[in-house]
């Protein structure tokens, strides 16, 4: 019967305690790192709508082509109409 | 049953409510973090998918531009001369000189000739005109694509120290007419004349002589 008595304070005295304090320490830790997640989420899909504007690189590539083939065009007719130094 | 049987009972069901306590906001904040998570990896895949393209579109750009910069240099070059080139980007984009030319580093070590007290203005303002290109548009002193303030103000320090004061009163055009104080010859047909003057190119009817 002692041991029975001595298994009771055992359980109630550091068993449960122990395991509370465990559950306490890993629910405060989940809940932390639920904001941190969040503003990352945010951040990740405030940076994809930044790159939105990418594909404009695509025209102002052809345009960067345009414009130096008309500089080209130019600089070949200034090599013509100009007397070198 | 004996009273220890049922404080050992009490025990294991406290112990079993307090996991039930803890776990279940645990499995929720779980939740809501693999929700953030699976959010966070839809929009880095869309930062990498929306970036994949760009490595290879400014490359090329930046070839296309390489290739311009190097056809512009040589052709400045061939035709003014390296000092004078020189003279003429410091006058334009003032201290570029110290930077050179990219494909002429002996250019580095010219001193640059004030061309910009020597060209005229219009010349030079033309020359600026250039600025708006996008080709220049990583000009030394940075972009001024279409910049009206920047640009006047750009132009403004070309004209003499007098006119940036805005003074009030400044000296008149030259007059022209037949009461001018400067007479020229009158020509036969626009630009020739009847005799070519002796020592200069007008006569000034002073009062005085």
């Amino acid at each position: 019967m002692i041991l029975y008595w001595l298994g009771d304070a055992i359980l109630l005295l550091v068993v449960l305690p122990i395991v509370v304090y465990l559950l306490r320490g890993v629910l405060n830790t989940a809940r932390g790192i639920v904001p941190s997640v969040n503003r990352i989420a945010a951040v990740a899909a405030a940076g994809s709508k930044d790159l939105d504007a990418v594909p404009l690189l695509l025209t102002t590539q052809d345009q960067v082509k345009r414009t130096v083939e008309t500089v080209a065009n130019y600089g070949g007719s200034l090599d013509v109409i100009v007397d070198d130094a | 049953m004996p009273a220890a049987g049922v404080v050992l009972i009490l025990a294991v069901v406290l112990i079993v409510a307090a996991l039930a306590l803890f776990l279940l906001p645990t499995i929720i904040a779980l939740r809501q973090i693999v929700t953030g998570l699976d959010e966070a990896i839809t929009g880095v895949g869309g930062l990498i998918d929306k970036s994949a393209p760009v490595n290879e579109v400014v490359k090329d750009i930046n070839v296309n531009l390489d290739a311009a910069v190097d056809a512009l240099e040589g052709l400045l070059v061939k035709k003014a001369g390296l000092e004078e080139a020189v003279g003429l980007i410091d006058g334009l984009y003032p201290g570029a000189a110290k930077d050179g030319l990219r494909n002429f580093p002996e250019s580095k070590s010219v001193v640059p000739p004030k061309i910009s007290e020597v060209y005229t203005k219009g010349t030079l303002t033309l020359a600026r005109l250039g600025r708006e290109a996008p080709i220049a548009a990583a000009s030394p002193d940075g972009p001024a694509l279409r910049n009206p303030a920047r640009g006047s103000q750009g132009a403004r320090v070309l004209y003499p120290e007098i006119r940036q004061t805005h003074p009030e009163k400044m000296p008149r055009s030259p007059v022209i007419g037949t009461d001018s104080p400067v007479q020229y010859e009158p020509a036969d047909t626009p630009g020739v004349r009847k005799a070519k003057p002796a020592g200069g190119t007008a006569t000034i009817e002073r009062e005085d002589s």
